[in-house]
Formats: structure tokens, sequence, C-alpha cells
């Protein structure tokens, strides 16, 4: 019987049908007998020194189990690590204790934790903890920070710099010189805050007498998460377990390791009480680490043809006032690595310096560095278009790494896997009738109608990584990802995966990988993960590497079965295992097809092992770990096409078409819910999103009706298409797709607005486009 | 924040200064004043009730004179909280006599944090005005009675 092919066909997600009847178990839906509440009282003051903390009036409420504060903690909780290390930018790591001890650094963070026996009861009671304070003058602008007199924020750390990161290759100052044309641009890639459907939460639960602590938490990688609180919580790591139940998202912010949660196990050991912990949205807002903040000097050299040969930058980056897991990496490694783009630009030259403010911490945030990356480098490309009078699709083809260079190392040092630029800017101009466009606008603004295009042709690095190279940029960790592929007695298939999927689909694309590569039907595997004793040690999700390092593993994983079970097929036809050929879940003699066992057949065989050849183990399962030879590098070519009232400075999307290549596909469908995804929160930086602190260190957006995550009504109608240009060192060709919607889409919007407003002389307005910030620009540029 | 404003009583500079003064006149006149006792030195505890939008709560807090010029001008400092946030707030009141009624002008600086920073902030300007606005037309009227 031969198996559909499930490999590439548009199967629905199949975890969907549990997370929309609302049966699926999160973390806040876990209950345990005597479970305990947590809240943790945060810190109003930006910035402060503590004078007194006193817990006692919180500790007679009615309820109240226990409540501690930073000193009680001190000796039992260690200090909160940084687990990317990036060497040769003279990195700072200050103390980050789980609760304030002394001093307070930002809005939001802990001082002290109340536990009673209802969440109401610990709520009322954590605002009798009495704190007192000396508040000092805080600082929340990178720039403001780095200079002198500003408020130091860590001793130790002068001027708040934590690192000076560089990247430099060929002659810049030469390209310079030379060039026919120099443009210059401050740029702001303002703060962002992720914004989970699913806020944090963990449920801890200690065992006094065996010694064992389990960790329920909202994780995008558990593994990650177990050996870092078992260093903070002096716990050996096969006496912590760590669960992460379903996750309704992360976007990146639920990759570090958070104080919160290493206080809340501290509460359930101190107190033998399960304990549990949630944010509400506005406590997300503060005590959830936030996205981007960049502000950057750019330069850009071309001569007149268009071909662009130097970039030169000054990137400031706000880390708020603690170094969160992976922060450091985020705008070096994942950002000034990619200031090439898509381009043979040969020169370049890049600094990044890494400042702590008084605000909450940043770290990754989908795309990590990459849209920060794509946006300066797309938005210099159209002004070189615009200063050489060309037409920014020219200026783009003229820079593009040719197809045939592949693989292709750029200025930054790292090697481009596979690319075919031009295919799918073709395919972009194609759909959206290029020369027809343009037409259109010439007439609109003779109607004072403001119409405009933007593009944005985009690479990405993702499918985290190979771990000799992460060693090598100072992760303090692998990258290399697990599978386990558990055939059953009865041809059942349980999948266990190291990565840690939390809204992607990898039930659904795992389980096609599987049911192709083993000729099972999708219904009989099941595709588990998150849970640290089950599973076998991996990674985690970020970085667009399920599918990407996670499915290469799989896929290993799978060919271990098949190569086992041509053993035993073998075996049981009596034929040589060289003759036994695997097609559709079969395994046969070569040139005698009838001679056949399914591999349901060979699998019962396999455990009841009445009858194995010699040497043969009982069983058909198979692990693998898997580490990437190189990156993967998606790309792809986005347009928006916009129209900004003049009158109001609304930007309205008519039109965004989104052409991405991220290598072979396995679920198609899968693959558009994530670029719609990453569109919409790219599309949410270039027009709405801004997390905003006044001087004194007070998050303004701190809601969700102060911060404007877009609405489905102010997004428009997606039209999505892919090329397909295989990883080469791919087993299957994938290289992933998590993050090209938000990489791609914030400078397409934003060079679409720049060309709307051509007719005014408007070269360049900063992210958010909101309408007051269009309308000002306008005015200005009309004289009013 | 800033604050600042204008109002003018018909009352004489004096009189009017002597209701700034009295403790029971200024719990009269803020809107949502509980109490406001003497403390030490030349301060005052004081509870109020406020609302911000979505926000409502109880402060405590601490007002403390400054500087006093009799009969002219007033600087007084607040500093305040409760789980709704936290206030601390400088302000300097001025009176000048003009043809026997006094015309009071106030200007203020106020630094708010917490839950009313963050999520009050579209309308914590306007309600600030508005209750600044409510204690200078009770005080007018305490001036208008008292005549």
């Amino acid at each position: 019987m031969a198996v559909t092919r499930v490999f590439g066909a548009r199967i629905k997600r199949r975890e969907d049908p549990r997370l929309i009847t609302g049966t699926a178990t999160y973390t806040d839906d876990i209950v345990i007998p005597g479970m305990c509440y947590t809240v943790i009282v945060r810190s109003p003051y930006a910035h402060a020194r503590i004078k007194r903390i006193d817990v006692e009036r919180a500790r007679k409420h009615p309820g109240v189990v226990a409540a501690f504060t930073g000193k009680d903690l001190e000796g039992k909780v260690n200090p909160i690590p940084c687990a990317w290390l990036i060497p040769g930018s003279d990195l700072k790591t200050p103390p980050h204790p789980a609760l304030a001890v002394d001093r307070v650094r930002y809005v939001g963070e802990g001082v002290a934790v109340v536990v009673a026996t209802s969440r109401h009861a610990a709520a009322d009671a954590a605002s009798l903890v009495e704190v007192e304070v000396e508040p000092l003058p805080a600082v929340v602008n990178q720039e403001k920070a780095m200079q002198p007199g500003a408020p130091q924020i860590h001793d130790g750390v002068p001027n708040n710099v934590a690192f000076h990161w560089k990247v430099s290759s060929g002659d810049v100052g030469r390209a310079f010189q030379e060039a026919d044309v120099v443009i210059r641009q401050r740029m702001v890639n303002h703060r962002l805050i992720p914004n989970a459907m699913e806020p944090r939460s963990c449920v801890a639960a200690y065992n006094r007498g065996s010694g064992d602590l389990t960790i329920w938490m909202t994780s995008q990688n558990p593994h990650i998460h177990r050996v870092l609180l078992s260093g903070i919580l002096g716990i050996p790591e096969h006496r912590l377990r760590i669960i992460a139940p379903e996750v309704g998202g992360g976007f990146g912010s639920k990759i570090p390791c958070y104080a919160d949660e290493a206080v809340v196990a501290f509460c359930a050991m101190q107190t033998g009480h399960p304990v549990k912990w949630g944010e509400d949205r506005r406590e997300n807002y503060l005590a959830t680490a936030h996205g981007r903040d960049h502000i950057v000097d750019l330069e850009v050299a071309a001569k007149k043809d268009g071909t662009i040969t130097a970039i030169r930058g000054t990137c400031y980056a706000n880390l708020g006032a603690y170094l969160s897991t992976a922060a450091p990496g985020v705008p070096t490694i994942l950002h000034g690595l990619m200031m090439c783009g898509p381009y043979t630009i040969p020169n370049i030259d890049y600094e990044v310096y890494g400042i702590f403010t008084n605000t909450t911490p940043v770290d990754a945030y989908r795309g990590a560095g990459r849209p920060e990356a794509t946006y300066y480098v797309e938005r210099l490309v159209d002004m070189v278009a615009r200063k050489l009078n060309m037409d920014p699709v020219e200026v783009r083809r003229k820079n593009f790494i040719p197809k045939d260079k592949f693989p292709y190392t750029v200025a930054t040092g790292i090697t481009y896997d596979s690319g075919d630029y031009e295919a799918s800017l073709e395919t972009l101009l194609r759909i959206i009738d290029y020369p027809n466009f343009r037409k259109e606008q010439e007439k609109a603004w003779k109607e004072g109608r403001y119409l405009g295009i933007g593009f944005s042709t985009y690479v990405e690095i993702c499918g985290l990584g190979p771990s000799q190279v992460a060693g090598a940029v100072g992760f303090q960790g692998a990258l290399w990802e697990s599978a386990l592929v558990r055939v059953h007695p009865t041809g059942k298939v349980t999948v266990l995966t190291g990565a840690s999927p939390h809204g992607q689909g990898e039930e659904t694309t795992f389980a096609q990988i599987v049911s192709e590569e083993l000729g099972i039907p999708i219904e009989d595997i099941e595709v588990l993960h998150g849970d640290t004793e089950m599973i076998p040690m991996g990674w985690g999700t970020y970085g667009s590497r399920t599918t990407a390092v996670g499915g290469a593993a799989l896929f290993v994983a799978c060919r271990r079965i098949v190569e086992k079970g041509k053993k035993l097929a073998a075996h049981l036809l009596e034929a040589s295992e060289q003759d036994i050929l695997f097609e559709g879940g079969r395994f046969f003699v070569k040139g005698a097809p009838d001679r056949a066992k399914t591999i349901q057949e060979v699998a019962l065989q396999a455990y009841l092992a009445w009858n194995l050849p010699a040497g043969f183990e009982p069983a058909l399962e198979a692990t693998a770990f898997y580490d990437p030879p190189n990156f993967t590098y998606p790309f792809g070519a986005h347009a928006c096409i916009v129209e900004v009232d003049p009158e109001t400075g609304t930007v309205k999307i008519r039109r965004y078409v989104a052409v991405d290549d991220c290598g072979r596909v396995v679920n198609p469908l899968i693959v558009d819910g994530q670029v719609h995804g990453g569109l919409a929160q790219g599309i949410g930086q270039a027009l709405y999103e801004y997390a905003y602190y006044d001087d004194f260190g007070q998050l303004l957006t701190g809601s969700m009706s102060d911060y404007a995550v877009p609405k489905a009504s102010q997004l428009p109608p997606f039209e999505t298409a892919r090329t397909e240009t295989p990883s080469p060192h791919h087993p299957l060709g994938l290289k992933g797709v998590g993050e090209t919607g938000t990489i791609a889409s914030t400078p397409a919007v934003a060079n679409a607005v720049v060309d709307a407003l051509q007719p005014l002389g408007i070269h360049h307005i900063d992210i958010p486009l909101t309408p007051p910030r269009v309308l000002a620009a306008i005015r200005q540029a009309q004289g009013r | 924040m800033r604050l600042e404003g204008t109002y003018t009583l018909e009352a004489p500079r004096d009189r009017v200064w002597e209701l700034l003064n009295d403790p029971h006149v200024l719990v009269r006149c803020t809107p949502g004043m509980k109490q406001l006792e003497p403390a030490e030195g030349d301060t005052f505890k004081a509870t109020m009730e406020v609302g911000v939008g979505p926000v409502k709560g109880t402060f405590q807090g601490k007002v403390e004179v400054a500087e006093r010029k009799a009969p002219e001008q007033i600087t007084l400092r607040v500093q305040g909280g409760g789980s709704a946030g936290m206030v601390r707030a400088e302000g300097t009141i001025t009176l000048r006599e003009e043809d026997g009624r006094t015309v009071l002008s106030y200007v203020g600086e106020a630094q708010v944090s917490g839950l009313i920073a963050s999520v009050g902030q579209r309308m914590i300007g306007s309600v600030a005005k508005m209750l600044a606005d409510q204690f200078f037309s009770n005080l007018i009227k305490e001036a208008s009675a008292s005549r």
C-alpha cells in the first residue's frame, strides 16, 4: 500500500484542536494539592538605594505563609548569570541578584516575594511590604548613559558600557575616499515588547524527602533552564526537572533565565509547599525582556553605477539594567555580522557599544539583531538609489551576491550557504506588476495622493547553529539538537525532540518528516517535547532552529531506524541486507517487491525478539544528536505598497507581498502562518509599537491600551509566495522560517512610506511611522 | 510633569494666606483628602484617595512646608505612595494683592511612578490639572464664605 506523500503537504496543524478549544494545559492551569501562590513585589523606581524593606506586616496578613527579601536569598540563590559572553569586547558582567538587595536598577525589578494560600491573599500582602528607598538619578537613553556625569548603574562598569564589539574588513577608509556618493544617516530602531499571548508563569514543587525539584515553566528551552537553574539554586541537574507544558508563544522572551523562576523555586524549597507564580500583562511589560532598542550612526559609500562599496557604523545598543541571558550576542553576533545583507559589499566597519540603562533588560525578540541589520541596510540601499536617481530595484540587483557564487563568504566573515536572490526578486516584481505600479504612482502624485512602494531584499542567519562556532563567539552552550524516534511494537511512533516548539507547529511538521521517512501514517506518530526528564538533552527553540536543526536530527534518527529495520527485514526475508530496499513503509527484496515486510511487522519482531539475527539488539528506536556544519541563510524579497494621507499622516498599507525562500518546505500552510505572524510583528514595529520610557525610567506604555500591538483590522491581507533554494548542507534542504517575516517587513514598510513622500523631498523618518511623526515630517518638508 | 495656573480670589491676601495654612481648610478643599495630621517640624501626614482613569488607590504621604514667606509665598514638598504608585512633587504658591483681591499663582513639578505612570499616563496631566482646579475653586469658595 502506497502512503500518500506528506512531506510538502498543506496539512492542518495537529496541535490546534486542543489549543483552540481550551483543552490544552498551560503552566497556569496546573494545580497541585496544597499549592500556594506568590506575588513578587517590584520596584516602582528606576534607580534607588534601598534603605529598608520590611515584610513583617505582610507576614501577618491572613493566608500568608512566608515573605522573603533579597537578604533572605543571599547564599541560597546565586546571581542570575549571562550565558553569552562575547569575546574580545571587554564585556562586563555585573552581578544580577535574584531579588535586589541594596539597589534597584529598573522599574519592575523584584525586591521581595510573598507566599500565601491564595493569589488574592498574596497580592494583598504584597501591598503591605514596606520598601523605603532613596531615589537616585536614572538614565534610560543609551547615549546619555555613556556621557560623563551620567548616573552609574553598576560598580565597575564605567560610563555604563557593558561591552565594545567590532567587526571590520577590507579598506573602508579608501572605499569612502573613492566613493562617488557618501550618505550619512542616524537611525533609531526602537524598543519593543515581545507580547507573547501567554505571559510568563511557573509552578515549583520541591520534595524535601527526595530532594527533587520540579519546575513547570513557560520556557522555549527547558534544558538550558535546567542547567542555569541548577547552578542558581544549587540543585544537582539530575534532581531538577523542568517541564514546559503548553507554551503560548515566546518570540524570544521565554529564552532567558529570569530571576523570578529562581525566586519561586526558592519559595517552594523554603516552605515545602508547591508554589505558583504568574505575571499579569502589566507585570509582563515590566519584568519580561524587551527587544531591539538601537541608536545607530551609519554611513554608506557607493559608486555612480550603484555599486555599494562600504558600510560604516556605530551602534549604541540599550541592554537595560542587567545582562539578560543572551543579551550581548544579539546586537553583535546576530546583528553586526549581518550588516552586508544579501550584497557583495566588500568593506565593512561596524562597532557596537552595549550600554546599561535603568530600563527592563533587553534580549532576543523575534529576529533578534537581524531585523535591525536588515532595517539599516535596506534603508541605506534605498537612500543610495534615491541619491543616484536609480530604481531601488536596480541598486539591489547591482549588488546582489550572484547565485553561482555560493557558498559565499561576506565581508563580516560568515559564509552564506546558498541563495538565488534574483529569483525571489523576479517573482516579487511579477506579482506586484512593478512597471504598472510606478505608472499608477506617477498618476497618484499628480492628483496629490502619496502612493509608495518599499522593497526589502533580505537574508538572515538562522538554524542556530554549529556548536564550535557558538563556542568561538562566546555562547556558553552548544547548538546541536536531539531527536529520539521510538517505533512501538504496534508500529506507532513517539518522537521526542530536544527543541521545544511553542506555537510553531512542529508537532505537525515533525510528524510529516517521520511519516515521509518511515512510511508510517501521520496519525500514528506523536511528537513530544519540553520535559527534561523524558527528552534527551537539547537546546530549544529560537533562531529559527527547530525544523532547521531539530528536523535534521529527526531525519538522521529516522535513517537509523531504517538501517536497523533493514537488518531485521533481511533476516526475516532470508535475503542479504544489501538487497533490501525500503520504500513507502515496506522493506522488500530488490527485484522481488512481493517479498516484503512492513515496518510495523518489523517493529513487532524487533520487540518480540523471538527470531533476531545474531548480535541484533531488541527494540526499534534511535536517537540522533545533530550538530549542523553551518548556519542556514533563508532570504527573500518583500514589497509593501502604502498610501500616506498628507493631512493626517496616516499610513495605509494597500498591499503586502512576501516572497520567501526558506529552502525546501515541509508544510506550506505552516510556513505561511509563520510568515503571516512575523509580518504582523514587523509591520507593528514599522507603524505602531513603541516601548517608551520617560526620563525618570517609568515605562509609559505599560499596558495594552498604551502599547499598540496591531489589530487584525490594521493589517492588510498578506500575499505570500516562495522560491525554493535548498540548503546544501541540510539533509532535507531546509532552512527555517520562524523569523523571516519580522526581519523583512519593517524596512519594506519604512521604504514604502519614504517612497510615497518623494515629491516632498523627505529622505528619512524614524520608525514607528505613527501619524504624528509622519505629519511632522510632511509639515517640515512643506515649510508649515 | 509641570503644572501651573493662576486664580483670582475675592479676599484680601492675609485671609487667603490664613486659609492656606489651615490644615482643616486644606482637608476640605483637597479632592479626595481624607486626613492631614501635623507631624514633626513643618510637616503633615496625609491620606488621600485618588483615581486616574482605571487606577484608583489610597496614597499615604508627607507634605512638607519647605519654605514660607508670609503672606506671599509658600513652597510645599509632597512625597507619597500607595499600591497605585508613587508621587514626588514640589510646588510654589504665590499670592499677590490686587485691588483688595488676591491673585494666586502656582507652579509645580511632579514625578509619578508605578502603576499610575505606566497605565494612567495619558490621563495624568489632565487629572492633575482637574484636581488643582477643584482645590483652588474650593479655596475660592472658602474665601468668599469667610468674607
